[in-house]
């Protein structure tokens, strides 16, 4: 549909302008503009860009952080990065987890979201255990998972063995450590994609839909006609703000597996933190670098996402 | 309007620039309480509570505020604080990061400190002392000593039919223990080694490589030493026990271990004194580590010690910090601290008092034992800047061999050449 | 609309007409359930374990596997765990720093995020593409930075913004891009009509804002609010590095004090965390009632 329109736009030479649209804003939109996100981009400014400039200068220094002498070394950090062996594994460690937890949790979020918008009894406590996950520390999180998860002890496991499955050693595994850690952050994220899904759910007028069922059209066919466009900014939405936080994956790495078993969890971010605090070299401007190559990564990726997203999101106006 | 942003652009850089500047921080120089970041909880906090209580009562004048900092976050927020300029008066700091803390222009030098009449710094332990000097310099005061032993299940041992630990031991008696105590059918191992790769992976095979009579450095620390026939044999006890025994537990979350002795799961742990107090449902004995026969090793073991570290705020600061210091770390203090916690003495003298052993081993048994065990420390882990980066190279070599990934000897190869790598390349960053 | 609706969906759900030779299978609840509670007991399981291990003793506490059915129940956990620290201060902390932190993010973000979402000005797009990039740094590479610039801040312009203030706690979070992103996204679903309706009658644009589009960003609002409760009320790192007086700590901070490096007191802080729960809990249950509600007063029929 938007699509249409700016065809149709684009069709007629005669006519640039649509009525009642300016072609330039006017000075007073512009000074409306301005003044409503002056409060809130001069904290962000402040607090979020400037230090992002500082590490960028950070990474062009050997820095370590004990010693006052930060000489600046131009490239060499970034030639480093070049000729660690970690970080490519990291890379792909970091890559292969985002390709499965944000499809996975969107996945689980939308399910139950749809699942949870209706009046029925107990809703608001199905609703609340939905957000609940969310409100638990990461450490208890991660306690939790690698006692399901123990190769000796678990759950899993026991449930494996009676169906026949043979025992898994899960988080001592190099090839399946990883995949663990996607289930626990599944989990541990479900609730902001039901919140997100329910609050874009509640927003579809319910004549909608039901106008689509007098029409004949089943379940399904409304949902994938009807309700998904319409939830489509609230999916991209979810795709980008996952994505970055799935790149930038730390904590549960952190708490569970420290990167291990032989860097089969290395990420991105908790590499970093090794080099700069966690007792690797205490190589902060190294550190820096590598934020600076996932900072450019992550850009790369919400530029797609946006992209793509002026595509196929339908926005109601 | 329109050039706004620019000139936005234009502020923040500036911004930038002059904040760099003033990175570096003044040090504050009004003479007034000293603050201390210390980790004590449970009993070390209460005891620790009642020794600063009793100073602050005595010295009005140079009062000691301290700020709980979990010791595993502390380096993040004492490096950031340096760089701001906000640092603390005292911290208390792991031993394996005094190489590195040693660099800080702020921290204290203490050689001619601890050199001064009633100190007595030959009393603190020779490992301690190790690690609290760095190039020569005395950068810290030793907070806390500990080592590593093996602490065993009375219980399982009985149930089994073995005959629990003496103190000539030797790691094949280990070895054929831990197979004996390993039940499949009970989900019971013989034993158990942390796998997260990091320091805590290593240094329990330090311990055994030293027993081997093996050395991790060579006396200059400038290649490794470790690819040896000591370093084999430590390598290959612990793959027999983890690949082929099959009697190793190998914990990858660092804690589970300890809940796993608790629950009467694993016959043996080589571990340390912090432990004791959590295991209430088991019937334990403590024992010195085993030792290689044909080797010069003995029964060598491995110790931890930590730092306090004094950071110049001033002159007037640094000398109340400096009293302080020397006055929480004398013998009637130190006395207190240890049977109060648990924790092992950190002074020789305290060890000799007389009914020290005795009363200690009442309030946590087997603790005699990591106390008379102190004196199988004859060395310390290299001091050196660089020795974080040895550190993860060792650990990924233990680990890789303990998941049966490779053979101990070619591990041993391929980590020697890459710690020579690094120990190369390390002297220039 | 709401009238209507609730009557049809409370109990069964609505079939289609019946197909001859079909059986329904009549349950007395609807089918949703069976797909819910099992997902809910899959959600809720490790808190109920959290929950579990704050009652037990250390002897059937430091157990692996863990014990789900203790012998010996032990209560006094809470009440060691309040007097091990000043918590009612750590809480009245955590609280001032959240709901500050909430209130300042829901008006700079909601006027930030709309006039992306509607007005057109010069550097729209390159502020906005700015402040996403502030999300795409971890923050263990921009904390150095942040506290140095807010001990500036401390120093130069307002004390109660400075390192050892409540206030270092709250400015550097009170609006962040990420506040100012999803309400953007959220501005950008309304029907525009309205607004354009009401600036041709000749509203100015504020009341427009605040007349017409902010009681239609109900749940999106709630759901902001909801979310930066969350974030702050459990940050960790930054009033780690941020705060060095024990009487401007915030809970997760009291919290970590139950976890030393060698020896943790699990009882102890899972009491602690169950404690530090309820406030989050009680947060999300009063802002999802009042999705439902403000949803369906939006009245909106049609596209």
């Amino acid at each position: 549909m938007a699509v249409r329109a700016v065809l149709e736009r684009r069709a007629q030479p005669g006519r640039r302008r649509q009525p009642g649209r300016p072609a330039r804003p006017k000075a007073r939109e512009q000074a409306a503009g301005w003044a409503f996100v002056t409060p809130a981009v001069v904290l962000i400014m402040l607090f979020g860009v400037v230090p992002i400039v500082w590490s960028a200068v950070m990474s062009f220094q050997r820095n370590n952080l004990f010693s006052p002498n930060t000489p600046f070394v131009g490239l060499a950090n970034y030639r480093q990065m070049l000729h660690d062996p970690v970080i490519a594994q990291a890379i792909g460690h970091t890559i292969v987890y985002t390709a499965l937890f944000v499809p996975g949790t969107m996945l689980v979020g939308i399910f139950l979201a749809v699942a949870m918008n209706r009046k029925i009894r107990f809703i608001s406590v199905y609703r609340t255990a939905a957000y609940a996950t969310m409100a638990i520390s990461t450490i208890s999180e991660a306690l939790v998972f690698i006692w399901l998860f123990d190769p000796s002890y678990g759950i899993v496991n026991y449930l494996f063995h009676l169906v026949g499955i043979p025992q898994q050693q899960f988080l001592s595994s190099t090839s399946e450590a990883l995949y663990v850690i996607v289930i626990m952050t599944i989990w541990g994220w479900t609730g902001f994609a039901v919140v997100v899904y329910l609050a874009a759910l509640q927003g579809i007028p319910q004549a909608l839909t039901e106008a689509a069922a007098i029409d004949g059209a089943g379940r399904w066919a409304t949902f994938r006609r009807i309700t998904l466009p319409l939830l489509s900014p609230a999916s991209l939405f979810l795709v980008v703000w996952l994505t970055i936080n799935a790149l930038q994956l730390f904590d549960e790495v952190y708490l569970s597996t420290q990167g291990g078993p032989l860097n089969s969890t290395t990420v991105l971010v908790y590499y970093l933190y090794q080099q700069a605090f966690g007792g690797a070299n205490f190589n902060f401007g190294y550190a820096s670098a590598i934020a600076y190559f996932l900072f450019v990564i992550i850009i790369v990726f919400t530029a797609i996402q946006f992209r793509v997203g002026r595509r196929l999101v339908h926005y109601r106006s | 309007m329109k050039g706004h942003w620019l000139s936005a652009v234009a502020a923040s850089a500036l911004l930038v620039c002059g904040l760099a500047a003033c990175g570096t921080g003044t040090p504050n120089s009004t003479a007034g309480g000293l603050q201390i970041w210390e980790g004590y909880t449970g009993a070390e906090g209460k005891a620790f509570a009642h020794l600063l209580a009793e100073w602050n009562a005595k010295h009005p004048a140079e009062k000691v505020t301290s700020l709980y900092v979990d010791n595993d976050d502390s380096l993040p927020k004492l490096l950031t604080a340096v760089k701001g300029g906000s640092q603390p008066d005292i911290a208390y700091v792991y031993g394996s990061w005094a190489p590195n803390v040693a660099q800080i222009p702020e921290v204290v030098n203490l050689t001619k400190v601890v050199q001064r009449p009633g100190v007595d710094w030959s009393d603190f332990w020779v490992g301690e002392r190790d690690v609290a000097t760095v190039n020569g310099k005395v950068i810290g005061i030793p907070a806390l000593v500990d080592n590593l032993a093996v602490v065993y299940n009375k219980t399982l041992f009985a149930a089994a039919g073995l005959q629990p630990p003496g103190p000539n031991w030797t790691w094949d008696q280990f070895i054929a223990d831990a197979k004996v105590l390993t039940v499949p059918a009970k989900k019971q191992f013989g034993t158990a080694y942390v796998t997260p790769g990091s320091e805590d992976t290593v240094w329990h095979w330090e311990a055994l490589l030293w027993e081997a009579g093996g050395e991790i450095l060579n006396a200059s620390n400038t290649k490794a030493a470790f690819d040896s026939p000591a370093g084999l044999q430590s390598l290959d006890t612990l793959r027999t026990m983890a690949v082929t025994d099959k009697s190793m537990y190998l914990d990858p979350t660092d804690s589970e271990y300890a809940n796993l002795f608790n629950s009467g799961k694993i016959g043996m742990l080589v571990t340390g004194p912090w432990d004791l107090s959590g295991f209430p449902a088991v019937k334990y004995g403590v024992q010195i580590m085993p030792s290689y026969p044909g080797t010069n090793g003995g029964h060598q073991t491995i110790s931890g010690p930590d730092n306090w570290v004094i950071f110049n705020n001033g002159s007037k600061r640094v000398a109340a910090a400096e009293s302080f210091l020397l006055w929480l770390t004398a013998t009637p203090q130190a006395t207190y601290f240890s049977l109060h916690t648990g924790d092992l003495p950190i002074r020789q003298s305290v060890e000799n008092s007389p009914g020290f052993e005795q009363k200690m081993d009442q309030a946590l048994p087997g603790v005699d034992t990591f106390i008379t065990n102190l004196g199988n420390v004859k060395q310390a882990r290299p001091q050196l800047p660089t020795y974080p980066k040895v550190s993860t190279i060792l650990g990924q070599m233990i680990v890789s061999v303990l998941l049966g990934k490779t053979q101990p000897q070619a591990a041993l190869a391929s980590a020697a050449q890459q710690v020579n790598q690094a120990l190369a390349s390390g002297s220039s960053s | 609309m709401a009238a209507p609706i609730t009557a049809a969906t409370t109990a069964a759900p609505v079939t289609p007409a019946a197909l001859p030779g079909r059986h329904r299978v009549r349950l007395p609840f609807s089918p949703w359930h069976l797909v819910l509670v099992p997902a809910t007991i899959v959600l809720i399981f490790p808190f109920f374990w959290l929950v579990i291990t704050s009652i037990e003793t250390p002897a059937e506490a430091l157990r692996f596997p863990p014990i789900l059915t203790p012998h010996h129940l032990d209560f006094s956990n809470y009440t060691q765990a309040l007097q091990a620290a000043p918590f009612g201060r750590f809480f009245i902390n955590s609280a001032v720093v959240a709901v500050t932190t909430v209130v300042a993010n829901v008006v700079m973000c909601s006027l930030a995020g709309y006039a992306f979402a509607r007005y057109r000005f010069l550097g729209r797009g390159l502020l906005f593409a700015l402040m996403m990039t502030t999300l795409m740094v971890p923050f263990q590479v921009t904390m150095i930075p942040q506290y140095i610039i807010t001990k500036w801040l401390g120093i130069y312009v307002v004390g109660e913004f400075g390192l050892n203030h409540i206030g270092a706690l709250i400015v550097p979070n009170a609006a962040t891009a990420f506040g100012v992103f999803f309400l953007r996204q959220f501005f950008r679903t309304l029907p525009i009509e309205y607004e354009e309706a009401a600036r041709v009658d000749g509203a100015n644009r504020l009341v427009v804002f605040w007349r017409i589009v902010l009681p239609l960003a109900g749940p999106a609002l709630s759901t902001l609010a909801a979310l930066t409760f969350l974030d702050s009320w459990n940050n960790f790192l930054w009033p780690l590095i941020a705060v060095n007086q024990t009487n401007q700590m915030t809970l997760p901070l009291g919290l970590a004090t139950f976890q030393s490096a060698h020896s943790t007191e699990w009882t102890l802080l899972m009491a602690g965390n169950v404690m530090s729960l309820i406030p989050i809990m009680i947060v999300f249950f009063a802002a999802q009632r009042y999705f439902v509600r403000s949803a369906a007063a939006t009245g909106l029929t049609g596209i």
